[in-house]
């Protein structure tokens, strides 16, 4: 495993903050996560440290909400994934033609299929699909859509958001008040250091990204 | 959360019985079983735990008003207790929120206190106010519950014996063990409407009973609503509802008006005018 550990330590230290985590999942095989706005370095950084380095394909996973981009390439005996996963929201991925040219036409594989617009690509042209192929319609791209059914999506959301799944109207506050009894149980979204607390946890065990949820609009990505 | 008017009967029921009790500090939903626990084991059981911690922390044990709620804590704390590797997983996460939990907290719903704790003969020297109604029980699918599948019928007879002692007659009704189908109104309302809810409400008033007594406020949110919503369908029910709490400290002779019964969708203004 010697070249494995050598590329993820090397990796490591070009990309620090932007390495996610890496897997050797077997002999000769290393897989890297990586944030999308680093590629582009991190396949230079390959370049220029592997003088064999070659590139094998790219593969588009569309998750719906998200597109995972796996940039495969060789090195010597070894097959190295970057793994990098975009918001569909974002639709775009960064063009390596520039540096690797032998990416030119898997990356407008990737535009006709599923739709993505390809930065910086110096030849932006249906490949597989016929020139008169409407825009809005792409044959690999899945709807935007989560994991949860619509029925579930108010629960998880006014649970993320407020830790509640039951959150207490102005009707209801105002009732408990009449009846001599605090606005509000002292649930955790009473107290700003609690709430905070409970946000955190669900962001440590990976729920909001599960459910696909938005924290800057405190709701899912998906209605 | 929704019925304010649990939480009013249950604290006045403790202060008259002598049970101490407080709110449980910066506490979550524990969570709600049927999405969250579907969704993602650890983050469920995490939240969870984080409330079984609070609870430690206070050195007390837990009381339910909720059979959701009940279930759900129960099973994580019966999961904790009966695996360290999982217990060790979460407790990797929560403190980093400075908590942890070491399984010493008990899990009780409300009926298993007042049963268990303060007993039926000691409650009953208490009653004060018969109530002379007929009721049907709704004892809610999750208050079977049990560590590994001994009585099932265990809780369910604890609340006939609590209800027997206000006063209250008891109408059996032969479903009371079918789902009032609450959880399936998130997927098909109109199937839960028409096949958990109707049954039930047909049955009950043919057996003449004049309220429902409930253990669990989701039950009560879908009687409640339930039978609002089935007049759509063609079907007027106007049953009144009653959690045993509420049906309890009327009996300890806790005024109508002091219980904010109102706040139910179908207040049960009848049953008290029947008492007068």
């Amino acid at each position: 495993m010697q070249i494995e550990n050598e590329i993820i330590q090397y990796m490591k230290q070009e990309l620090d903050s932007d390495f996610i985590d890496a897997a050797i999942p077997r002999e000769r095989r290393v897989s890297i996560k990586i944030r999308p706005m680093v590629l582009r370095k991190a396949v230079d950084a390959l370049k220029k440290r592997y003088s064999t380095l070659r590139f094998i394909t790219i593969t588009t996973v569309d998750h719906g909400l998200d597109f995972e981009f796996l940039h495969h390439f060789q090195v010597n005996e070894t097959v190295l994934t970057l793994r990098s996963i975009k918001p569909k929201e974002d639709n775009t991925l960064e063009s390596i033609v520039d540096l690797i040219p032998a990416a030119n036409f898997i990356e407008r594989e990737i535009a006709d299929l599923f739709g993505v617009k390809i930065l910086g690509h110096p030849q932006m042209q249906y490949l597989i699909l016929t020139k008169d192929w409407p825009d809005n319609e792409r044959p690999l791209r899945e709807s935007f859509e989560g994991d949860l059914p619509p029925q579930a999506r108010p629960v998880a959301e006014a649970l993320i958001s407020t830790s509640c799944v039951a959150p207490v109207s102005a009707l209801i506050q105002r009732r408990r008040e009449e009846a001599g009894l605090p606005r509000t149980p002292p649930f955790a979204f009473t107290d700003e250091r609690a709430l905070k607390e409970f946000h955190e946890l669900i962001k440590n065990t990976n729920l909001d990204e599960k459910v696909g949820f938005d924290w800057e609009k405190k709701r899912l990505r998906y209605k | 959360m929704r019925y304010p008017c649990i939480e009013i009967a249950s604290k006045k029921v403790f202060e008259k019985i002598g049970l101490k009790a407080v709110d449980l500090p910066s506490y979550s939903c524990c969570p709600e079983p049927v999405v969250s626990r579907l969704l993602d084991r650890i983050a469920s059981l995490s939240i969870s735990t984080r409330n079984l911690a609070i609870a430690e922390e206070l050195g007390s044990d837990l009381i339910t008003l909720c059979n959701g709620c009940y279930e759900t804590l129960f099973e994580a704390d019966f999961d904790l207790k009966h695996n360290s590797e999982e217990l060790q997983k979460v407790n990797n996460i929560l403190r980093q929120y400075r908590k942890s939990y070491h399984g010493t907290v008990q899990v009780k719903h409300v009926v298993e206190v007042l049963h268990e704790d303060i007993g039926i003969k000691r409650l009953e020297q208490q009653v004060v106010k018969p109530q002379k109604i007929r009721v049907a029980l709704q004892y809610g699918c999750h208050l079977h519950r049990e560590p590994e599948g001994e009585d099932i019928m265990r809780k369910p007879n604890m609340m006939r014996e609590l209800t027997k002692i206000t006063g209250a007659e008891l109408v059996d009704y032969g479903l009371e063990k079918l789902c009032c189908g609450y959880p399936s109104m998130h997927a098909d309302e109109e199937f839960s409407l028409k096949n958990r809810l109707l049954p039930k409400l047909k049955r009950i008033e043919q057996a003449g009973a004049d309220a429902v007594v409930l253990s669990c406020p989701a039950c009560m949110i879908q009687f409640e609503m339930g039978q609002t919503l089935l007049r759509k369908f063609g079907f007027d029910y106007k049953i009144p509802c009653v959690h045993i709490m509420e049906l309890l400290a009327l009996s300890l002779g806790v005024p109508p008006r002091d219980l904010y019964l109102v706040f139910h969708r179908i207040p049960p203004v009848r049953l008290i005018l029947m008492q007068e």
